[in-house]
């Protein structure tokens, strides 16, 4: 299927008279003056809330905290790690500076993880293409066009190792943007090189159930997905104590437009469910499980409420981890952040700007102590991000790190009255957010109604209205929108290996042993519908060079649900008799 | 029956997830009193194509943050021309590169509402191709 073909038929097409068209013909507009209003001109105060909407002081003293040292705060690295997880924070080890590289076909992303490294990166780090996201493969009748444009299209273990061809996962940790099938491909990849998993280095983004509060459909259903994910922290934490799973995963429901505390209110109650359930098998302990574990969060644009909420989330899992689990391990307690920072808080027009808000989040971000940081790219909004910009995100993070001093102490906002006061605002706002999710049954229904999705549609549409309004200003959105900016230059790469890529993807199913992938995707069929640990079974089906799409979809009938997501293809396996 | 205001069809091709903006765009057609039919995220060019005809709608929407919009927009457009539905408008917006406009509209889109878009424009669009599609089927 040639999809540049029909689109070169539809431009030869007879153009749609009978239909309006918006094509712009407007001659300029001259100049405006601004002499009028020359005894007015000072920049007045619009907003005195956060971000997230929280109300503030004018300014904070000591009557407004009522901290006790030792029980709500503590030195960094001491319980409930309020200030920090580790004594000496970044004096012991800085943060892991990553750039997120992904796009094409695995030659592609290897081939942009070597520039990036040569640019100064420290650490691996990749997203996939939205069909891999989607467990969807690159053949699937209805979306070949996106094979390879938002991330790396890794759709069989052979990709997996084509990109990492010659990296030792036991001594390299590679950064997965990615949910589904990321553990299970990752381990079957180091299975087939030859490296030991019980030494396998690496992380993820398992959270699925937030797949279902920002934007993707019915691809995990929420009952399903709970059970999966179960399963898949036990083995992994099993099978390899090296990863961490990157859970919860708070970014892109931030990002679809949650706060700062509606995250980790909702992503509490995510985590505690998980937790009891996976607990109460038996077979993993809290303090097994609670260490391998990393809260992947955003740095929005409200560099306070930012800072605060860092703080409030490591004191909530402290504390939940200690009493309502009985954690002994103060690994356990003290809980890891990886940080991306937000890109939904960046604007398309006058782009550059973006390099100052991504510069504060960042600087938010590690006054908060995350341990690793990913810093958006100025031309995040408009495309999948250029070379030159990604070296602007490293040099950004590098400045930080050698000339801001942001790094040389711990906590640095620890003690200020407005930080302290704000981080138990955000707190105590989160528990509401729990306290109403318990009210309507727990997580997953809250989730299966709809109700946690909207949230975020409410505080959109809010959002929307004082942005008309100009409650609220966006620099380049809503006020001085620069009318003659010039288009900002676009990432692009020549296709040459995506096409390359989806044909030796067609040659790989009919060169495989079929009936040996028949067999396991047999097992790993019965396995899930039986309720046992399908995860090995997943791993074995990937290494008969069963497909993302494949696996996944067995998967899904086997929970009661359609092969695709689309309902475009039905499965090729011989399921008789099962 | 004759309804006096536009009846507009929003929705998201591929697997673009997204769709928060196009939420937003829902509420506000709705308040602005269009009638919307809001058909979701994760259609294929096919299935928005046949919910429009079967909705009997004077305007599709279509919202894209992924870089595919050109191809899927212009088959989208090929689609209604197959199925002589060439009276129903076709309006995109999100992330639409001030480059890719050209190609578009001689493509056969009626309405780009890329970044920096004003809603007047948007609503002043959405009523014309109401008004156009009942005198061309009147």
């Amino acid at each position: 299927m040639n999809a540049r073909t029909e689109v070169s038929e539809a431009q030869a097409s007879e153009p749609r008279g009978e239909v309006v068209s918006l094509r712009p013909t407007e001659a300029p507009q001259p100049a405006k003056s601004h002499m009028g209003h020359i005894e007015n001109l000072e920049l007045k105060i619009k907003r005195t809330e956060t971000n997230s909407g929280l109300e503030t002081q004018a300014f904070y003293g000591p009557g407004d905290v009522k901290i006790d040292y030792e029980r709500d705060l503590g030195d960094p690295g001491t319980y409930p790690y309020t200030r920090g997880g580790y004594p000496q924070m970044y004096r012991s080890r800085m943060w892991t500076l990553r750039n997120i590289v992904g796009y094409g076909a695995p030659e592609d992303t290897r081939d942009g993880w070597e520039k990036t490294l040569a640019a100064g990166g420290t650490g691996l780090d990749t997203v996939v293409d939205s069909l891999t996201q989607h467990a969807t493969d690159p053949d699937h009748p209805a979306f070949y066009k996106e094979v390879g444009l938002e991330g790396v299209s890794l759709p069989t273990v052979r990709d997996v190792q084509i990109l990492t061809k010659g990296i030792d996962p036991t001594k390299v940790d590679i950064a997965w943007h990615w949910a589904i099938l990321s553990y299970p491909m990752a381990a079957a990849a180091a299975i087939r090189d030859g490296y030991d998993l019980a030494k396998l280095q690496g992380s993820n983004m398992p959270d699925y159930l937030k797949l279902n509060i920002s934007g993707y459909s019915d691809l995990m259903p929420p009952e399903m997905g709970h059970k999966v994910l179960i399963d898949l922290l036990e083995t992994t934490c099993l099978t390899s104590p090296k990863w961490a799973s990157g859970f919860p995963q708070g970014y892109d429901y931030r990002e679809a437009g949650a706060t700062a505390h509606t995250e980790l209110g909702v992503f509490f109650a995510i985590v505690i469910k998980t937790l009891e359930d996976l607990t109460a098998r038996g077979k993993v302990t809290v303090d097994d499980i609670a260490p391998r574990l990393a809260w992947v969060s955003s740095s929005d644009i409200d560099f306070f409420e930012e800072i605060a909420k860092f703080r409030a989330m490591r004191r909530m899992w402290a504390r939940i981890m200690k009493e309502r689990f009985g954690a002994k391990d103060p690994r356990s307690m003290r809980l890891r952040v990886a940080c991306h920072t937000s890109g939904r808080s960046l604007v398309y027009k006058q782009p550059l700007n973006n390099l100052a808000r991504v510069a504060i989040e960042s600087v938010a971000a590690l006054l908060g102590g995350v341990q690793s940081l990913e810093a958006c790219t100025y031309d995040e909004p408009v495309s999948v991000p250029t070379q030159e910009a990604r070296e602007l995100a490293t040099r950004t993070q590098q400045i930080i790190a050698e000339e801001v001093g942001a790094a040389r102490v711990a906590d640095p906002l620890g003690g200020s009255w407005y930080i302290e006061a704000l981080t138990d605002k955000v707190e105590a706002e989160a528990y509401k957010i729990m306290d109403q999710i318990e009210e309507q049954g727990g997580i997953l229904k809250a989730i299966t109604s709809g109700w946690v999705e909207g949230l975020v549609d409410k505080y959109n549409f809010e959002l929307h209205k004082q942005l008309e309004n100009k409650e609220r200003i966006i620099i380049g959105l809503n006020d001085f929108v620069p009318d003659d900016d010039p288009p900002t230059r676009r990432f692009s790469f020549d296709r040459t290996n995506v096409e390359k890529h989806v044909r030796r993807f067609a040659e790989l199913k009919q060169q495989r042993d079929n009936a040996v992938l028949n067999e396991r995707i047999r097992t790993l069929y019965t396995t899930a519908k039986s309720g046992q640990n399908a995860t090995w079974a997943m791993i074995d089906a990937l290494l008969a060079d069963g497909s993302i799409g494949e696996v996944w979809g067995t998967v899904r009938m086997a929970h009661g649900h359609s092969y695709d997501l689309f309902r475009a293809i039905e499965t090729p396996f011989d399921l008789k008799g099962l | 029956m004759q309804n006096s205001t536009t009846r507009c069809i929003l929705g998201m091709v591929g697997t673009d997830v997204h769709s928060k903006g196009l939420k937003i765009i829902a509420q506000v057609l709705r308040d602005e009193g269009f009638e919307v039919i809001y058909a979701g995220d994760h259609h294929t060019v096919d299935s928005i194509v046949s919910a429009a005809i079967q909705e009997d709608a004077d305007l599709i929407g279509l919202s894209f943050s992924s870089t595919a919009y050109v191809d899927y927009t212009l088959e989208i457009v090929k689609a209604l021309h197959e199925r002589n539905a060439d009276d129903i408008a076709v309006m995109i917006g999100g992330q639409i590169h001030p480059d890719d406009h050209k190609i578009l509209y001689d493509g056969g889109v009626g309405g780009v509402f890329g970044p920096g878009f004003k809603m007047p424009d948007l609503f002043a669009f959405v009523r014309e191709c109401g008004a156009r599609r009942r005198a061309v089927n009147a």
